[in-house]
């Protein structure tokens, strides 16, 4: 059967997709891609569905082993990826083959890596709609853990990418210290100076910091007085705790908390926040909702518009490639 | 007519709350639970997940398909024409076996001294009152209920203990729940359950939000025997009423 096998693991090298929703009532964390605009970005470019499982690695990616014939795109945060010893990009579409060796060099910047193959990713067995895994909770992806050495994943062999040359996208670092926020539920309950507090910051990523969420070091918040009734906990938004520090709730967050939520990072930033180094302060900036769904709405669109002037290539020379057979057809139209 | 206010408020760009009024209630609780359904299927298209709360009710829906401003207005207009189904069959009760041995309720003597009771009348009380389900998480099949009867509502303990095993039923003031998966916490406990709340190859519980449970008190031999049926998958939760 045709598989990838993990020589070595990395760190925290977890199947992923866009995560397990509709479950919350029950209490089912959603989980998925910590980074969803890397996770769709990598599927995109190895023409999958957006939905479709990738690997996500947290600052050393894994070693892989390749007994499959199929195509590879790797985004995130700088990985410096190595296809049979020599280095390749990120944002780039690479055919592999039976035998082909990936390995990484421990990243240079961000914290998390996307690896998506074609032919729609990884196989596994897909739990209440998706093949996220939740490894507090030993739930989805490969038997509910991070990869480990000698791990076998079946992978579908997949020979042909449409307009290979134009599935390439320029990697750039994050620019900016600012991630932007809107007004959390529970703002009001803060008080001027807890709120100023907040916006001058600047905060750094703690090394608390995992799938469930992000602890911020930075200025302590007067938290409010009164408690509150938990309810339900969105991605992005921050929880101040009783000891006035602020934490970011991520991918694999709990469904409910109790805590007083002063802001939610939008979720077109949410990707920038993530990636974040521990060592770059960082400001939280507010705008309004309205901007925020703009700015959300336009990451969407910048994606579906890429995945579309990628497929309205596929037609302009060079074609293919068929691999298995296109040099030789290359050879006989071109020196006939 | 929905007979109690509400407010709509953003907690993202992709998600809102529907807060009503902020009390631990029965009633309103039992509306919110009604709404969720009735949102769910009514609303398919726009919304991608629903979590009713204590007094909330978290809705996200797809930017893609519609925005806060729309969806909002949407939904007022939904609330503001709703009739609260009168025939609503108000949750099923579940029956949960519980052992009370001493080894398992780790609290019984403080919870019992606490409510200047002995403890074989501490159980009783615990096993006698039906408990309404007010909302499920923060983990997979751990359910929220109340309300415990005011003379054991024991506060939670001021320090979490590391690690509370599965199973552990156990109070915190007026709120009553049970841990389905080993994890830190500051409850009360009073027992253990031998029936597997969590597990990741069928992760969803048997109850919900909604429904209610009772306690009935089983003693070691009974823990054993369930807890091996249990074990192959062949004990069934008994429902008293639906």
């Amino acid at each position: 059967m045709p598989h990838i096998e993990i020589i070595n693991s990395g760190l925290s090298t977890t199947i992923q997709d866009l995560g397990r929703t509709g479950h919350q009532a029950k209490g089912i964390p959603v989980s998925g891609a910590i980074d969803q605009y890397s996770h769709r970005l990598a599927n995109i470019l190895v023409n999958n569905s957006e939905k479709s499982a990738t690997l996500e690695f947290s600052i050393l990616g894994p070693t892989i082993e390749f007994n499959v014939e199929t195509f590879i795109a790797i985004t995130g945060g700088d990985s410096a990826p190595i296809l049979n010893d020599s280095n390749i990009s990120l944002n780039t579409t690479y055919p592999v083959k039976k035998g082909d060796i990936l390995a990484f060099h421990p990243m240079k910047s961000g914290r998390f890596g996307y690896i998506a193959f074609a032919g729609n990713g990884l196989q596994v067995e897909s739990i209440l709609g998706s093949r996220s895994t939740n490894t507090r909770l030993n739930l989805g992806g490969y038997h509910g853990r991070a990869l480990a050495k000698g791990d076998s994943l079946t992978i579908d062999n997949c020979y042909q990418m449409p307009s290979l040359v134009n599935r390439s996208l320029p990697w750039n670092e994050p620019t900016g210290n600012s991630i932007r926020f809107i007004k959390g539920p529970q703002w009001n309950m803060f008080s001027e100076s807890a709120k100023q507090m907040f916006k001058d910051g600047p905060f750094t990523i703690s090394s608390q910091a995992d799938r469930m969420g992000f602890r911020l070091d930075g200025p302590t918040l007067e938290i409010p007085q009164k408690n509150m009734l938990s309810e339900g906990a969105v991605l992005g938004n921050i929880q101040i705790t009783r000891a006035g520090q602020p934490i970011a709730l991520l991918a694999d967050r709990q469904t409910a908390g109790g805590y007083p939520v002063i802001a939610t990072i939008i979720g077109a930033d949410l990707g920038k926040f993530v990636q974040f180094s521990s060592n770059s302060p960082l400001l939280f900036e507010e705008i309004s909702l309205k901007e925020a769904t703009a700015a959300l709405r336009s990451q969407y669109h910048f994606l579906s518009e890429l995945a579309d002037s990628i497929y309205q290539k596929r037609y302009q020379y060079p074609i293919g490639p068929i691999r298995k057979t296109s040099k030789k057809i290359e050879e006989m139209i071109f020196n006939s | 007519m929905i007979a109690y206010k509400y407010d709509f408020v953003p907690a993202g760009e992709q998600t809102l709350h529907i807060a009503f009024p902020e009390q631990i209630d029965v009633s309103e609780n039992q509306l919110i639970q009604e709404l969720a359904q009735q949102l769910r299927s009514r609303f398919i298209y726009e919304i991608t997940d629903i979590v009713p709360a204590y007094r909330t009710l978290t809705i996200s829906f797809d930017i893609r398909k519609t925005t806060y401003y729309e969806f909002s207005s949407k939904l007022k207009d939904f609330l503001a024409h709703y009739v609260p189904d009168t025939k609503n069959d108000h949750g099923r009760i579940f029956e949960v076996p519980v052992c009370y041995d001493s080894e398992f309720g780790i609290d019984l003597e403080d919870v019992a001294a606490f409510g200047n009771i002995s403890v074989e009348e501490l159980i009783k009380l615990h096993s006698t009152n039906n408990y309404f389900i007010y909302m499920m998480g923060f983990l997979p099949g751990f359910a929220f209920m109340g309300n415990v009867p005011d003379q054991i509502a024991m506060p939670r303990l001021s320090a979490p203990r590391a690690s509370i095993a599965p199973g552990s039923v156990a109070i915190a003031g007026k709120q009553a729940g049970m841990y389905p998966v080993d994890s830190p916490g500051g409850w009360r406990i009073l027992g253990r359950t031998p029936i597997t709340l969590y597990t990741p190859n069928n992760p969803l519980p048997p109850f919900q939000a909604g429904d209610w449970i009772k306690f009935s008190q089983i003693d070691r031999t009974d823990y054993s025997a369930i807890k091996e049926l249990d074990a192959h998958g062949e004990y069934q939760l008994k429902i008293i009423s639906e």
